[in-house]
């Protein structure tokens, strides 16, 4: 296997992955794991280790969730009510190991090579939260995954460092993995609270968040596999050393990327927050057959996509790729090369969310298969003239707090992005089919007013 | 209390008011689906959207609660535009044939396509259909058909929240979520036909009314359910003489928004009429039929006139009245007066069937029991029956001694030939044709009808106004639906002419006069007019789906102001 970091790179998360014992617990702490959660836990009684101390640590080391939205992890911490405002309510860490996002697939890498990472992330995190009972959330599909992690959580029991008074140290914690019932909106975080409930794993109108009212009612921190993981090795060596990953204070931290499509060495990567983009793909064997760049996805389906001069000198970190007008999101970057169909991509995603859309709200379980079946009729040759407009319409009708939870945001931007940044592509799938102008009557006073307010629909 | 601005008009709400309770306090109709007053927001439908300064997107109202000093635009560019993109959306794949769809005419979503929608539809794609889920039963009232359906979950929600029974679910998910039972379930419960109510499109209809009547030809009447002693308001949906359904009306501090199943179909019971005139003894017939009771139809003056004859020559002891909880208070209370006071009988009694428990959930109501009003006696009246002086049979009065045969009545005048469910049985009407004459209301045949030696046809529910005072001493009013043949009268009317031979009553007195003389001397209606808005309730609404459109302003206030009068309270 040719490395997957960059010359000189030191790597942090993917340190243990390719070890042949890296899933057992034996291997785990023969390579120094669970230091840390032992270390904390025999601080407590000195004093020298207090869950303050933990979410101080993750603060300063300003790293931000991996999930897709790049919250600041310890910001999101503070959110958990005091104890004299939730009374007697528990909270709850949920670790989301949903992973659907189409390209993402870094955090599998985790669930089967490095299982117990998660562990010790999720139970340093537990402590710094006063968590008595964490949950790890898988995708339903990923069932090898949850064996993989129910064989680990057992051994940690086994170890005993899980369980009633941990090591001694007086702090009782369980970890359950849950399987979900595999639907990509599983991992939003009220959707993820419900699903846990054993409910339909359906968004919910927030406030309150879930750091207020998640899991039955309590407050409840979802956080990312993979930044559960940076967690670990913060406590392991210091938010100073975290930060000196990076390209500015505010995106700090090794980073996994995940590259697919047309690229020669498609993988999980991992390299210092921040990597310019064209240094990913040279480390990913640049573009397919040495061909021409076209168009990146940067963060996964739900990312606009940008063109091949957008990311020429694009950093890879939230801010970075902000920049661009699009987002890091879960780091799946997909490469397309000239050979790419653009309007067949954005049909084969916009299949996917036409899929997965959870369709309790309007504009999303309505617009999402609509614009699927106008995408999937113009690449089928049976385009009207005023398709792409219309696309670009509907779309614009259904983000922007239109809908519940940002899924809807997500699926258009592929359609947005697509058509306004390749637009005689979508318009040569229109010369091609048989009558463009088939619906094109000449409009009447009547459809000349309608499409005068449905302009007024557009906000996008 | 907080003070907010909708489209420049400002109001005050309460605290826990929504943006869209808000815009309709302000009296600024923001369209919506899913909000209901009684179940929990959602913010599923997305209709009602607007724009709240501050907030950089729009914003579903009823998700939005209010801060002091909100500003809401509900009709700027952007709210209306967001408005009709969810409107065009969920028009895309419905099937728009509200020609043939049983909803129509009390449809939200017809309505705010109407006043709001688009002329056109910009979609070209096939509509989504639902084969297997269209049309379908889901339970022993209610057909479900999810090509209509617009997934707001109302009708899961009151399965959920109201009902507390859970049989509704979301199957599914995206372009094909629809709603369903859960597996090997059926929505059975005693209130499934509330979850039609709720839908606000055609999507759940009753079997007993769909494809019955198109509703904007049926005239609707406030009213009070017959079936238990709660009461619900009611409307009673009718059109030339024919009932076609209840409908709850709005009553906060009794049915809420509900009504039971049981009470619901009784609807069907207030139809049909056997008797145009009255009946009497005819001495030729009876001599010539080999069952020695030949009857012939009369008209009123004979009729009435034997019957007084028979009243006075009998002994005052040796007369039995017998009233019922399915009359009003006016009538109980003139059949009291008339034959305790001026017949002279002490025995004025009725008898009302135990029936099974019905609830109604409503925990801010006075009177209820763990959320629930209950009610076991089953007819409307017992406590107004009891009020106005008519006494509750037992072992030993008059009725009980009738039936043990120790007491064998010149007279037994029954003022409501269903006054209970036993009077289809034969034994029972044995034992009652033990008098020696007997005088029975009727509106249709049964066994007692069959052997009475006088009938007088009477109107039934529809026929009449009168009031009824419920399990929780509340008096409801139920209000003329329509009036019946020429020939038949009220109740009312038949004791007011059997009076006025007396010489006690007048005949022209209508029965707001009698309530005004009632309520002199009942307690329990003491200080009440009849006109009274407690007493009157609210008005039918114009469709079931947005009943509660009565609620201006926000619910909480009315809830708050909603206590009962302070007469009925004692009860
Ligand atoms: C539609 C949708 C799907 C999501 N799926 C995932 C997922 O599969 N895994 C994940 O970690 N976060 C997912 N997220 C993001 C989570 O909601 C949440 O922001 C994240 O888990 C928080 O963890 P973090 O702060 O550690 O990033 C998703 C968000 C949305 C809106
Ligand atoms: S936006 Fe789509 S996925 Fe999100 S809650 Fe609404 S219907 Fe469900
Ligand atoms: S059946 Fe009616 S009430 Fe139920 S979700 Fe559909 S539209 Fe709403
Ligand atoms: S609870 Fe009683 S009053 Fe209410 S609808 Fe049912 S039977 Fe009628
Ligand atoms: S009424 Fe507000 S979203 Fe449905």
């Amino acid at each position: 296997m040719s490395a997957m970091w960059p010359a000189g790179y030191e790597p942090v998360l993917l340190a243990r992955v390719s070890r042949p014992d890296s899933r057992s617990i034996d291997g785990y702490l023969a390579d120094g794991g669970y230091a840390s959660w032992k270390k904390v836990l025999a601080g407590i009684a000195t004093g020298e280790w207090t869950p303050a101390k933990v979410t101080e640590m993750v603060k300063a080391s300003a790293l931000r969730g991996r999930g897709g939205a790049g919250f600041p992890c310890g910001l999101k911490w503070t959110f958990v009510p005091p104890k004299e405002k939730r009374g007697n309510k528990p909270v709850y860490l949920l670790c989301n190991a949903d992973e659907s996002e189409p390209g993402t697939f870094k955090d599998r890498v985790f669930i089967e090579k490095d299982p117990h990472q998660i562990l010790e992330g999720m139970m340093l995190a537990s402590f710094a939260l006063g968590v008595k009972h964490a949950y790890l959330y898988i995708r339903g599909e990923m069932v090898h995954g949850a064996e993989i992690l129910n064989a680990a959580v057992d051994e940690a029991y086994q170890k005993g460092l899980l369980g009633k008074n941990v090591l001694g140290s007086g702090i009782d914690l369980d970890i359950t993995i849950h399987r979900g019932a595999g639907a990509y909106i599983g991992g939003e975080e009220p959707a993820l609270t419900e699903s846990l409930e054993e409910k339909r794993g359906h968004p919910r109108v927030k406030p309150p968040f879930p750091a207020v009212s998640g899991v039955w009612a309590a407050p409840t921190i979802v956080n990312n596999v993979e930044t559960l993981c940076c967690v670990k090795h913060i406590v392991d060596r210091g938010a100073d050393w975290f930060k000196g990953y990076g390209r500015n204070e505010k995106n700090t931290g090794p980073k996994l990327f995940c590259i697919s499509g047309h690229v020669e060495r498609p993988g999980v990567y991992e390299a210092p927050m921040g990597i310019p983009f064209m240094e990913l793909l040279a480390l990913a064997g640049g573009v397919k057959g040495g061909r021409k760049l076209k168009a990146v996805i940067p963060g996964g389906s739900s990312a606009p996509m940008l063109t091949a001069a957008e990311v020429a000198n694009m950093p890879l970190d939230f801010d970075g790729v902000a920049a661009a007008k699009s987002m890091l999101g879960s780091a799946a970057i997909i490469v397309m090369d000239e050979t790419a169909d653009i309007p067949k991509a954005v049909t084969n995603i916009s299949k996917f969310y036409a899929h997965e859309s959870c369709g309790q709200c309007t504009p999303c379980r309505e617009g999402t298969p609509w614009l699927n079946k106008m995408l999937k009729r113009l690449v089928n040759g049976q385009g009207k003239r005023q398709d792409i407009d219309l696309l670009l319409q509907i779309s614009g009708q259904m983000g922007n707090g239109m809908t519940i939870c940002v899924f809807a945001d997500a699926a258009i931007a592929p359609v947005i992005s697509g058509i306004t940044k390749f637009r005689a592509e979508f318009e040569a799938y229109l010369a091609k089919a048989a009558s463009p102008d088939f619906a094109l009557s000449a409009p009447s006073d009547v459809t000349k007013k309608v499409a005068e307010r449905m302009a007024e629909g557009i906000h996008c | 209390m907080v003070k907010v601005t909708v489209d420049g008009t400002a109001v005050e709400v309460p605290d826990n008011a929504n943006a869209l309770e808000a815009c309709r306090a302000a009296g600024v109709d923001v369209p919506h689906f899913c909000y209901h007053p009684r179940f929990s927001i959602v913010g599923q439908c997305r209709m009602c959207m607007v724009e709240i300064d501050g907030a950089p997107k729009v914003q579903a109202s009823c998700t939005v609660p209010v801060r002091g000093g909100m500003v809401i635009r509900a009709s700027s560019e952007k709210a209306l535009a967001a408005r009709n993109a969810t409107m065009e959306f969920l028009l895309i794949n419905h099937p728009l044939d509200c020609p043939i769809c049983d909803q129509a005419g009390e449809c939200q979503l017809q309505d705010n396509a109407v006043a709001g929608g688009l002329p056109v539809s910009r979609t070209s794609e096939p509509r989504r259909q639902f084969p297997g889920y269209d049309r379908t039963d889901i339970g022993p009232h209610v057909i479900a058909d999810m090509t209509r359906c617009i997934q707001c979950t109302r009708c899961i929600r009151f399965c959920n929240e109201i009902a507390g029974t859970g049989e509704l679910t979301f199957i599914e998910r995206g372009g094909h979520t629809m709603v369903w039972t859960h597996e090997g379930h059926q929505l059975d419960n005693e209130w499934s036909a509330c979850a039609a109510d709720v839908c606000p499109v055609g999507a759940l209809t009753t079997k007993e009314f769909r494809f019955r009547k198109r509703v904007w030809w049926l005239k609707k009447t406030a009213s009070v359910c017959p079936g238990c002693e709660i009461g619900c308001n009611i409307s009673i949906e009718h059109r030339e003489q024919v009932v076609h359904r209840f409908l709850p009306r709005v009553n906060l501090g009794v049915n809420d928004f509900w009504m039971c199943d049981h009470g619901r179909f009784l609807a069907e019971s207030l139809n049909g009429r056997d008797f145009l005139k009255p009946v009497v003894p005819d001495d030729f017939l009876k001599a010539s039929e080999p069952d020695g009771r030949g009857r012939r139809e009369t008209n009123w003056g004979e009729a009435l006139g034997l019957v007084h004859e028979k009243l006075t020559a009998a002994k005052p002891a040796a007369v039995l009245a017998i009233g019922s909880a399915n009359l009003s208070t006016e009538e109980n209370w003139l059949l009291a007066e008339l034959f305790g006071k001026t017949v002279g009988t002490p025995n004025v009694e009725f008898d009302a069937d135990q029936g099974p428990l019905r609830r109604i959930r409503n925990p801010k109501a006075i009177g209820a029991d763990g959320g629930f009003l209950k009610g076991t006696v089953a007819a409307p009246n017992a406590r107004g029956a009891e009020a106005a002086g008519v006494r509750k049979a037992s072992g030993e009065s008059a009725l009980g001694r009738l039936l043990t045969g120790s007491l064998v009545p010149d007279v037994l005048y029954v003022a409501d030939a269903a006054f209970s469910a036993r009077t289809a049985d034969p034994a029972f009407v044995a034992k009652l044709r033990k008098a020696k004459f007997l005088v029975v209301h009727a509106r249709t045949r049964s066994a007692l009808t069959d052997v009475a030696d006088v009938v007088l046809p009477v109107s039934g529910l529809t026929g009449k106004d009168g009031s009824f005072l419920n399990v929780q001493g509340r008096v409801q009013r139920f209000d003329v639906a329509f009036v019946p043949p020429p020939i038949v009268k009220t109740d009312l009317e038949v004791l007011l002419h059997l009076g006025q031979r007396f010489g006690v009553f007048e005949t022209r007195w209508t029965t707001a006069d009698v309530f005004g003389k009632l309520a002199a001397t009942v307690p329990a209606y003491g200080g009440l007019a009849w006109d009274a808005p407690a007493v009157v309730g609210l008005p039918p609404s114009v469709s079931p789906a947005a009943s509660y459109d009565v609620l201006r302003p926000p619910r909480t206030s009315v809830d708050d102001t909603d206590k009962l009068p302070a007469a009925a309270g004692k009860a």
